[in-house]
């Protein structure tokens, strides 16, 4: 009598090769026509706030400025170009720009220059009231402009008082808000609302849907006024602490662009011509701050702050730089794509940038030379003390956004550790580090070493203005205040050509010598895309990258792959790399290599060997047991 | 099975409840920072933060006051507002993450159930046997693996490699029709609940096995054996319903850590279970939402016990008091 319990095997085996067959692509819902044109990228920092004002992230810039224009926009040059506003005219004491004719939101309401007066009243109220809005990052730019007073004398024109002649009044990341969306908040309050989708905007694509820690999605605004991409819809994946997870998406299509690979991969990614690597020239740094605060207001916070005294020493500071090799840092964390790091304007910047006059070089024996010499000596047990007599013992935080702050946070705790100062390593989520830092009245500052890293502007003024003293409890990541850098940094907003060039030596070198940082390294943002399905990639700048740059332009300037003259053949990389198979049947275009149905078929006879071999076995097994009776 | 010993199997399990909420209660009050970190909250306007700080009483002494409003809000299933999750209530993301992990290791433990028992059974019955080598081999190699392990060559192969499954995630971001919808969770869940399944079979099978190689040497399998019954009768009528016992109770306690979700196979491929909940919440130190997870997982693993204490009651004559 046949064992009900095998034919049953055979039959389940059967019906799970049923049910595998009809998961596999060949066998899905065939995709029609009109399936919209899907972009998605990957990114490993996790958005943490889709309200324009409560975002510190690369990632939170990106998110906004697909939905909001800036004022003016930037070009593949980073030159100013057409944003909301389509040209200006600048005179001594202003700058009139005209708003585009004709122009509409995504939901068709006419937008107009009472949005701007709108969004940047908003930087103005707060700054006329002494405050920021939301984490204080956008009204800076305002601020830092210079301007005094703006108005919208009719629907086509907006004016913007202010003295400065630089190009800052060009490069105010301030979002054009609809009007009459947000109109009845104020710059308290609008910080505190859920910016949550379908949003309302003029820029290329609006956000519908932000699945916290998974992806934000974006679709075309129809009444958009620039270039049409390809693109139907945008999707932006997040990818924190899994940097592997992204870098197989991407390989198996389910990603077009991925931010931020890490080095081995890049390397092995750039070998295969099915992808396109691009290793761009930061316009930023990564850096360990020091927290210093109480410099100069001899101020502490109760169960917070730095856990030693020696952190506010210029000298102490000065002594730890000698212990850190930038160079093996830049070969061995990143992989050779990036540049020791020195000064605070990066040299990208060529106007601006240079070299310290007073160079600190590697070595462990004087770093120590110098500890001992600016009075920590170690003790009996081979402990660095501070002048308290205390062990000092640092307290380092970094983000999970990246494999490189990770593994720079190894290097140091060596290095320190050869000086007899023990390091403690934390990683966090980028939005909780933010928060963390945060000094009375938000918070504790309960760290003594944070290892992230910043992004710039065009202008060095974005990258020099987190030392000011008032932006402590802002922008700053160290809590330093030296009222003689707020001076030079005054001077330099007023100043250009060579004048400009020497007061921001000055500053440099100031912080150079002062080291409330240590610049680790000018790190280079290592992104790839894929080759396949879009065309008409363009860098920000010409030594930059595609995306998470100054703006979101690209996206726009895509265009179909398929319809290109079709690149060289894809070559076969070395083991270990994988040839680019697209399975996903998204796009309108006969897409699918034949290379698909080859595993099917393979798999197919593998499950027809598999159920016959079954119920031969049973067969058998059945005549066995005939006999036993 | 006597009411006496359901009812005193449900108080042991009420104690243990009412033993997980405390500890629950202490064990976040004594981390630094925490309750003041729950009012922290970015995400929270000034004025909601106060009204929090006063429901959960954070002015007034830990006893009796904190402990009773502790108590009174978990009863109404009020857990606090989330910090990574943007002020959005406990209850709600642990029960949003929930569903995806009961869905990935519910049917991960179904599957390794199914086939880890009949493995199990079939090894053991032949011990020595070919199916026996084989299945040992196998159910040791992958029991030994970490699902990371077995994930890992899985998404290489089968979805980077030869495209035929997403590399991660549960959905394909997007609107889809109800049907489509399903089909798309079908394919994000094929590599995942392979993984999981593989995991979880070898402890299965090993354990049949072994009780099967027990329970053969019974007298009543030789008394079977003597009466003439077919081999595979015997296995399946006599051994194997005998062999169930010891199963039930790693069976109870598996599936109450199904809700724990398989952390590292919940990172590898993406899935948003409470495994993946649970190491977002770490890294963003959200202490409101680790009380949460803890007290879910805490209830889950007493409720499971308790079902199997019932079960093994019901199944087991011998077990009576």
């Amino acid at each position: 009598m046949r064992s009900p319990l095998r034919g049953r095997a055979a039959r389940a085996l059967a019906a799970l090769a049923l049910v595998f067959a009809a998961l596999l692509p060949g066998a899905a819902v065939p995709a029609a026509a009109a399936d919209p044109v899907v972009l998605t990228v990957g990114t490993t920092q996790d958005l943490d706030s889709s309200n324009p004002f409560n975002t510190a992230l690369v990632s939170g810039y990106e998110v906004f400025q697909m939905t909001y224009d800036l004022l003016v926009e930037f070009d593949k040059d980073t030159h100013p170009a057409p944003g909301f506003a389509d040209s200006w005219v600048r005179s001594p004491d202003k700058v009139t720009f005209h708003i585009r004719d004709g122009m509409q939101f995504s939901d068709g309401t006419p937008a107009t220059s009472k949005d701007v007066c709108f969004s940047w009243g908003l930087a103005m109220d707060a700054i006329k009231n002494g405050a920021n809005i939301g984490y204080g990052y956008l009204d800076p730019n305002v601020k830092d402009a210079g301007v005094t007073k703006i108005e919208c004398p009719d629907a086509s024109t907006f004016v913007a008082y202010t003295t400065d002649q630089s190009d800052r009044i060009f490069q105010v990341y301030m979002p054009i808000l609809p009007q009459h969306v947000w109109s009845k908040y104020n710059y308290k309050t609008i910080a505190d609302q859920k910016f949550d989708g379908p949003l309302v905007g003029t820029g290329p694509y609006t956000l519908v849907e932000w699945k916290t820690g998974q992806f934000t999605r974006f679709v075309r605004n129809p009444h958009y006024w620039g270039n049409k991409g390809f693109a139907d819809n945008v999707v932006i994946r997040f990818f924190p602490d899994q940097t592997d997870v992204m870098v197989q998406a991407l390989k198996s299509g389910e990603l077009d662009y991925a931010h931020d690979v890490n080095p081995d991969q890049f390397k092995a990614l750039a070998a295969d011509k099915a992808y396109t690597a691009v290793a761009g020239k930061a316009n930023g740094w990564s850096q360990l701050a020091f927290n210093t605060y109480g410099t100069g207001t001899g101020k502490t916070i109760k169960d917070g702050g730095p856990s030693t005294q020696a952190l506010l020493d210029p000298a102490f500071r000065d002594a730890l730089g000698y212990a850190v090799d930038h160079k093996a840092l830049v070969e061995r964390v990143l992989g050779g794509y990036g540049d020791p790091g020195t000064t605070i304007v990066p040299p990208i910047l060529s106007d601006w940038h240079v070299e310290p006059d007073h160079p600190r070089s590697f070595s462990i024996d004087v770093a120590k030379q110098k500890l001992d010499a600016a009075g920590y000596p170690l003790d009996s047990t081979g402990k660095r003390l501070d002048k308290q007599g205390k062990p000092i013992v640092l307290r380092l935080v970094h983000p999970n956004s990246n494999d490189s702050y990770a593994k720079s946070a190894q290097f140091v705790k060596e290095w320190y550790g050869q000086l007899g100062i023990d390091v403690n390593v934390q990683s966090l989520d980028s939005d909780t580090l933010t928060n963390l830092i945060l000094p009375p009245p938000d918070g504790k500052a309960k760290y003594d070493i944070e290892l992230w890293g910043w992004s710039g502007n065009p202008d060095p003024n974005g990258l020099t203005i987190v030392f000011r003293c008032d932006q402590i409890d802002n922008l700053s990541d160290s809590q330093y205040c030296n009222p003689d850098y707020d001076k030079l940094y005054d001077e330099n907003s007023k100043e250009s050509g060579q004048q400009r060039h020497d007061t921001l030596a000055k500053m440099q070198n100031l912080i150079y010598d002062q080291a409330p940082y240590d610049v680790l390294y000018y790190d280079s943002n290592l992104d790839v895309y894929r080759n396949d399905r879009f065309a008409g990639w363009q860098n920000m700048p010409a030594d930059g990258t595609p995306f998470f740059t100054y703006s979101d332009l690209n996206y726009t300037l895509l265009t179909d792959a398929t319809i290109q003259p079709s690149p060289a053949p894809t070559v076969s990389a070395p083991a270990g790399a994988s040839a680019a198979p697209s399975a996903e049947p998204q796009t309108s275009s006969t897409g699918g290599s034949g290379s698909n149905t080859t595993p099917l078929l393979i798999l197919a006879a593998l499950v027809v060997v598999v159920v016959i071999g079954g119920l031969l076995w049973s067969r058998r097994r059945r005549t066995a047991s005939v006999e036993d009776e | 099975m006597s009411a006496r010993y359901f009812l005193r199997k449900l108080a042991q399990a009420i104690v243990t409840v009412i033993a997980i909420v405390l500890l629950n209660f202490v064990l976040f009050r004594m981390m630094p920072g925490s309750p003041e970190r729950a009012t922290k909250n970015p995400h929270l306007t000034p004025e909601f933060v106060a009204a929090e700080r006063a429901k959960w009483g954070l002015d007034k002494p830990l006893f009796p006051d904190q402990l009773v409003a502790f108590v009174e809000s978990t009863a109404t299933g009020d857990l606090g507002y989330s910090i990574k999750y943007r002020g959005q209530p406990v209850t709600g993301v642990v029960m949003g993450a929930a569903g995806p992990t009961v869905l990935l290791i519910g049917l991960g433990e179904a599957l390794a159930i199914v086939i880890g028992l009949w493995l199990g059974a079939r090894s053991g019955w032949r011990r020595g046997g070919v199916m026996d080598r084989i299945g040992n081999a196998f159910s040791l190699i992958f029991y030994s693996m970490p699902y990371f392990v077995i994930g890992m060559p899985l998404i290489i192969i089968f979805a980077a490699g030869l495209g035929w499954f997403p590399t991660s995630g549960m959905t394909t971001p997007g609107d889809k029709t109800p049907v489509a919808a399903v089909i798309d969770l079908g394919r994000h869940l094929v590599l995942p609940l392979t993984a999981v399944t593989l995991g979880l079979v070898g402890a299965y099978s090993i354990l049949m096995r072994s009780s099967i190689i027990e329970t053969r040497s019974e007298d009543y399998i030789t008394t079977a054996r003597a009466k003439g019954l077919p081999d595979a009768r015997i296995l399946r009528s006599h051994a194997f319903p005998n062999a169930l016992l010891p199963m039930v109770t790693l069976i109870a306690i598996n599936l109450g850590y199904v809700v724990a979700g398989a952390i590292t196979a919940e990172i590898v491929f993406n899935w948003p279970g409470l495994g993946l909940l649970t190491v977002q919440a770490l890294d963003a130190r959200d202490y409101p939402l680790l009380q949460g997870i803890f007290l879910l997982i805490g209830v889950s693993v007493v409720f499971a016990n308790f079902a199997a204490d019932i079960v093994y009651g019901y199944l087991d004559p011998r077990v009576r008091v």
